[in-house]
């Protein structure tokens, strides 16, 4: 449980956190449209969206691979349980959870037997999964005739939460128990940092690789089937709108590119500062541009600070401007 | 007589064409302390893969106290009581002693860590004499041989019976390795048996009970140690001397000081190294991994970036850090590793062997193909690579004519320039050695500058016209012409009485 | 797991070409290329066989709509050479650059336009690759960031709106063809050749082969990794410009729809013409190749009856089929 809390993972993202929240309280200028329930709500909202997508995503970053397919695993499980969940939401429920297995599942197997890149694997599971999703859903929107179950998923619990939110956090929670606490949390993090030095230590690196792909493409379907459930019909995202944020969060997470780095709870609170960042420009009433550049400039800044050989340019640099 | 623990007969390997082990057999008894020697590709490390089932035989028969085992995987070797220390540490930098300490053993369940796991884990750490470092830190805080300690640790604590060691003491300062022959002959009477994998001959002498000595992928001899002397030990380990292969070096000559370094220091590595080095000559650099002797060419060709010091070229001081301007300045690499930072595997044998010459070749920076072809067949003409090989991917080449590749990239450039190799016959079969060696001295024929690394003494004594020799990153001696021979090289670069100070 | 040594071997082009042109135009395995040759065989019969296939306004269509995405998968294949995999941001690039276009057209002539597209697109990317090959950031990280920072920029200054050519500005002369073939498909014929010239007959083309086939061994050798990899991106950059400047010629307006989603199709068409994702191994007349087979399979489903909603579909089972082919036979 010490290791839990060790801050040096989650100081970054938390103190990302803290500055978005300073900064939006400020630009408010005391008029209170940041600081209050209907922002939180929304905040969580965009959570529930984005952040079991970032997890799946986050995670297969740690082990030094891309899953680019959770954007059209998104997309598909929502078509898929929107269409065969007319009798009940649990069949769509279960039939979608069943297809993200499956897909990240084959996309791990062939991705670790087969000896490939993550990167064109999961390129062709998005391509075959988007275009699964428009093939059923004939690139309209699909309705999905149970507004009760939509209105449910929706509807404030403790004023700022709702069912979505609530799954989608006790996802990240069961994530960031099993990861500080189990021995698969461990791997995980070893194979991330030195995989070579996992398998020879006798980690079954294989297995657990297809195992976090699998779990990759069970994420995005549960964010999927919960998003259309809740609007009452499916349809097909474009890939963009949600690979950045996922993408954005995961790194502001902490999740380095390198591998070995980055915890659940960190990719959680890096999904927090995107929704607050979202819903807090919206709720003080500038203009949605000013997210995307936001967004943008601090995924940039980030992407430079890791960047391997900046130390060693800039130390090149200072040693050619200073003559010794 | 008492059951071997360990008991190998007939075993061999290959790898793609090349037989790293040939019919070998070993055994090695309880509470028994073997060292393992032998010049690099003799077929160590390969041996050592195969008995903790990180790869397998392809024929032969690997017994563990007198069962049969076929060892299916590093998991499977633990449960055999056969723990590994490997020469690349393999712990996990990101996660805690503790948690490294367990990594990938069977034995744990799914919420790892309970109490009395790391009561074994700190138990083991005791035993060690470091009982007193917490658990809970991360191993990216150690030390190497901090880590190596920690490495130790983990084998004992999964009981191992068989500890498995190569290399174990490379990168150690001088109180580490003595503490860990201390802990190793507890160890010992305690009843666990140790393999010893190691180049330093000193060790092998003050630990082991015994060597078994391999050479080009074969056993050689098992001789107890005290039936052997140091000498005898380095004759059996390098085998016949091949007088033949080692062109006759021209009447000596004084040449200029091509290459002058200055007190270079590589942060870790290299300390205040000095060298002169004159045109037309052949330098070698000689000294165990970890010596620094690689890093040294390397700060050179401008591929150390942390390095510091003066290096003069033919009298025009040099800037550290820029491979790019290295290679303006007519000064070319070839590194030890050539799969990785040599060839380029998917592309032709022409396209490697222009890859330095393309701007001679072009005009107003448009490529002319015929003349850069003709040019690729002058190259591959001088360096004995055959002709019909030119359009084929230079990945699919062997090692030999690979390094030939590489070789031929530094010919014909406007003057001759300074060549930095590192181990520049690693892996490379007997004839094409010898064509490299006769390579080398034309090019210093033709009035190169050749500074090598190699940790191959006989290689060493064979082709150098001077030696350098290194001790944890320091200069120890240097030796020209007649003053350089294999005994005081070999006693230079194990444990020179003159280097006191450790690497930090 | 360290890379293992593929036993390549370079199988026999087409027989009687030139020896040149056998390295310009292909460059797989023996039997890749047998697989390959099938394929297309069997994808011209099925094409020419299946009914209004071969008609002038089937045939114009196609090619004019392969063009666009053609040429941003001509600089997409820079990219990939030079082992930094993809950029998500090209199909913004299209757009904006559609629009700037445009908007300096009506300001300052069609010549003044051309020139601040191609500018535009060219400077946004190199400023990517300058991020990416002089520190090390992660590529598909900063191709994000570029995505996020450009809809951010086009939505401040323009909110969104779309960008007219005024009346005084004729693109007339662009939109007739010659000799049948739409301007578009000359265009991306142009940037196919103007493409395959820079990678075989440049310095920086070879050097782009080296740095995406072994950064370390091209460092050693002297290259300055990052001067490649900033000019790949340049003229990445250039090409979707000029992608862009055609969308706006062609629907004479421009607005950031355009170019959405082109980067999936890119680089499936990369992928699919057979450049390795890892880099180093390539071309782009290869890609040229790819875009076609792609376009050509989607109208020839088009044509017989199945929904325009299975190109996705497609595009992806052939860009995982192509994928796992690539590597078979590289052995364990």
């Amino acid at each position: 449980m010490r290791a839990f809390l060790r801050t040096d993972q989650h100081v970054r993202p938390l103190g990302l956190l803290a500055l978005c929240i300073v900064v939006l309280t400020l630009a408010d200028w005391g008029q209170g449209r940041f600081l209050s329930g209907a922002t939180a709500f929304s905040t969580f909202e965009i959570f529930a969206t984005t952040g079991p997508v970032a997890l799946g995503l986050g995670l297969t970053m740690m082990i030094r691979e891309f899953d680019l397919s959770v954007i059209g695993m998104f997309n598909l499980a929502g078509c898929i349980a929107v269409i065969t969940g007319g009798g009940s939401p649990w069949i769509g429920l279960g039939l979608a959870l069943a297809a993200g297995l499956a897909g990240g599942f084959a996309q791990g197997f062939i991705i670790v037997r087969l000896r490939l890149g993550s990167v064109a694997v999961t390129l062709g599971g998005l391509l075959v999964f988007n275009g699964l999703a428009l093939v059923l859903s004939e690139n309209r929107s699909l309705p999905y005739d149970n507004m009760p179950l939509a209105l449910d998923l929706k509807a404030p619990l403790a004023a700022v939460l709702s069912i979505r939110s609530v799954v989608a956090l006790t996802i990240f929670a069961v994530a960031a128990v099993v990861m500080a606490v189990t021995r698969i949390g461990r791997d995980v993090i070893a194979i991330g940092s030195d995989r070579r030095a996992a398998m020879i230590a006798g980690v079954d690196v294989n297995e657990l690789m297809i195992g976090i792909f699998a779990f990759s493409g069970v994420c995005a379907a549960l964010s999927g089937v919960l998003l259309s459930y809740s609007l009452a019909s499916a349809s097909v995202s474009e890939a963009s709108v949600i690979l950045v944020p996922a993408a954005a969060s995961a790194i502001l997470g902490g999740v380095s590119l390198g591998g070995g780095t980055g915890r659940p709870l960190g990719i959680g609170i890096g999904v927090l500062v995107l929704a607050v960042l979202g819903t807090g420009f919206n709720a003080i009433g500038a203009p949605p541009y000013v997210n995307d550049i936001a967004m943008g400039a601090i995924l940039l800044t980030v992407a430079i600070l890791d960047g391997p050989y900046l130390i060693r340019r800039l130390s090149g640099l200072r040693r050619r401007a200073a003559p010794h | 007589m008492a059951q071997q623990v360990v008991s190998v007969q007939g075993v061999s390997k290959s790898y793609a064409g090349v037989q790293a082990l040939r019919a070998v057999s070993f055994s090695l008894a309880a509470g028994e302390i073997r060292a393992i020697c032998g010049e690099n590709g003799a077929g160590k490390s390969t041996f050592v893969k195969l008995l903790v089932g990180i790869t397998h035989p392809d024929c032969g028969v690997i017994s563990i106290d007198g069962r049969v085992r076929t060892v299916a995987g590093p998991q499977h070797a633990q449960s055999l009581g056969l723990g590994f220390v490997a020469q690349e540490l393999s712990l996990a930098p990101r996660l805690s002693i503790h948690d490294n300490i367990w990594l990938g053993s069977a034995e744990v369940p799914l919420i790892h860590r309970r109490a009395r796991f790391r009561a074994r884990a700190q138990a083991a750490m005791e035993m060690l004499g470091i009982g007193d470092w917490d658990l809970d830190r991360p191993v990216s805080t150690l030390s190497i041989g901090q880590r190596q300690l920690v490495e130790i640790a983990r084998l004992l604590a999964r009981q191992a019976r068989v500890l498995i060691l190569d290399e174990p003491t490379a990168t150690l300062t001088d109180a580490e390795i003595e503490r860990i022959l201390g802990v190793l002959k507890l160890i010992k009477a305690r009843g666990h048996s140790i393999i010893y994998v190691t180049h330093r001959l000193g060790e092998v002498f003050d630990l082991c009970d015994a060597v078994t000595v391999f050479r080009n992928g074969e056993h050689v001899a098992t001789k107890p140690v005290r039936e052997i002397t140091r000498d005898g030990l380095i004759e059996l380990m390098l085998g016949r001397p091949f007088g033949e292969m080692y062109p006759a070096a021209p009447a000596w000559r004084e040449g200029s000081h091509a290459v002058v370094v200055d007190r270079l220091n590589v942060p870790g590595m290299v300390h205040d190294f000095s060298l002169v080095a004159p045109s037309g000559k052949i330098l070698c650099l000689a000294g165990l991994i970890g010596s620094g002797t690689n890093m040294v060419t390397r700060a050179l060709a401008g591929l150390a970036h942390r390095a510091t010091g003066r290096v003069t070229i033919n009298g025009r001081e040099m800037r550290l850090g820029s491979a790019a301007h290295c290679v303006a300045r007519n000064v070319l690499f070839l590194s030890e590793d050539r799969a990785a930072e040599g060839i380029f595997h998917r592309m032709t044998v022409t396209d490697n062997l222009v890859a330095t010459g393309l701007g001679a070749h072009a005009r107003l920076g448009i490529l002319s193909w015929p003349r850069l072809r003709r040019f690729a067949a002058r190259l591959a003409r001088q360096t004995g690579i055959d002709r019909q090989r030119l359009r084929a991917y230079a990945g699919n080449l062997s090692g030999g004519n690979q390094q030939k590749l590489l070789f031929g990239r530094t010919l014909e450039r406007a003057e001759p320039g300074i060549l930095l190799m590192n181990e520049p016959t690693r892996g490379i079969d007997v004839g094409a050695r010898a064509d490299i060696y006769r390579l080398m001295r034309e090019l210093c024929r033709r009035g190169y500058t050749l500074i090598m690394t190699s940790s191959e003494l006989e290689e060493v004594v064979g082709i150098a016209d001077i030696v350098v020799t290194m001790y944890r990153g320091r200069n120890v001696a240097r030796y020209e012409r007649e003053a350089i021979e294999m005994t005081s090289i070999m006693a230079d670069i194990t444990h020179p009485p003159r280097a006191t100070q450790a690497v930090a | 797991m360290s890379e293992p040594m593929s036993p390549w071997r370079k199988g026999p082009a087409v027989p009687a070409m030139p020896k040149r042109w056998r390295q310009l135009v292909v460059g797989g395995r023996r039997r890749l290329v047998v697989i390959r040759a099938a394929f297309t065989i069997g994808l011209a019969v099925l094409a020419l066989t299946t009914p209004g296939f071969l008609s002038r306004p089937s045939l114009s269509a196609l090619l004019t709509t392969v063009s666009f995405v053609g040429c941003v998968a001509v600089g997409m294949t820079l990219i990939t050479l030079s082992g930094n995999i993809m950029s998500f941001s090209l199909g913004a690039l299209v757009g904006v650059t559609a629009m700037i276009f445009t908007a300096a057209s009506n300001w300052g002539g069609l010549a003044f336009g051309f020139a601040a597209a191609l500018a535009a697109g060219a400077l946004m990317n190199a400023a990517q690759g300058l991020v990416i090959g002089w520190a090390g950031a992660n590529p598909i990280v900063t191709s994000i960031a570029a995505l996020a920072l450009i809809y951010g920029a086009v939505e401040a200054i323009g909110a969104g709106a779309t960008v007219y050519p005024q009346a005084d500005v004729s693109y007339g002369i662009f939109k007739r063809g010659i000799v049948g073939i739409p301007f578009e498909f000359i265009t991306f014929m142009f940037v196919t050749v103007i493409g395959q010239l820079i990678l075989f007959f440049t310095i920086f083309g070879r050097n782009l082969y080296m740095v995406g086939g072994s950064l370390r061994a091209a460092e050693a050798v002297g290259v300055r990794a990052w001067r490649t990899i900033s000019g790949a991106y340049l003229w990445a950059g250039v090409f979707s410009a000029l992608a862009g400047i055609m969308l706006a010629i062609r629907y004479s307006s421009a607005d950031m729809d355009f170019g959405l989603g082109y980067e999936y199709q890119a680089i499936a068409a990369v992928l699919v013409g057979g450049t390795v994702v890892k880099g180093g191994e390539g071309s782009v007349v290869q890609t040229f190749a790819g875009t076609l087979i792609i376009a050509i399979i989607e109208v020839v489903l088009l044509l017989k009856g199945l929904r325009q909603e299975w190109q996705y579909l497609l595009a992806g089972l052939l860009v995982l089929a192509v994928v796992v082919l690539q590597t078979r036979g590289t052995g364990d």
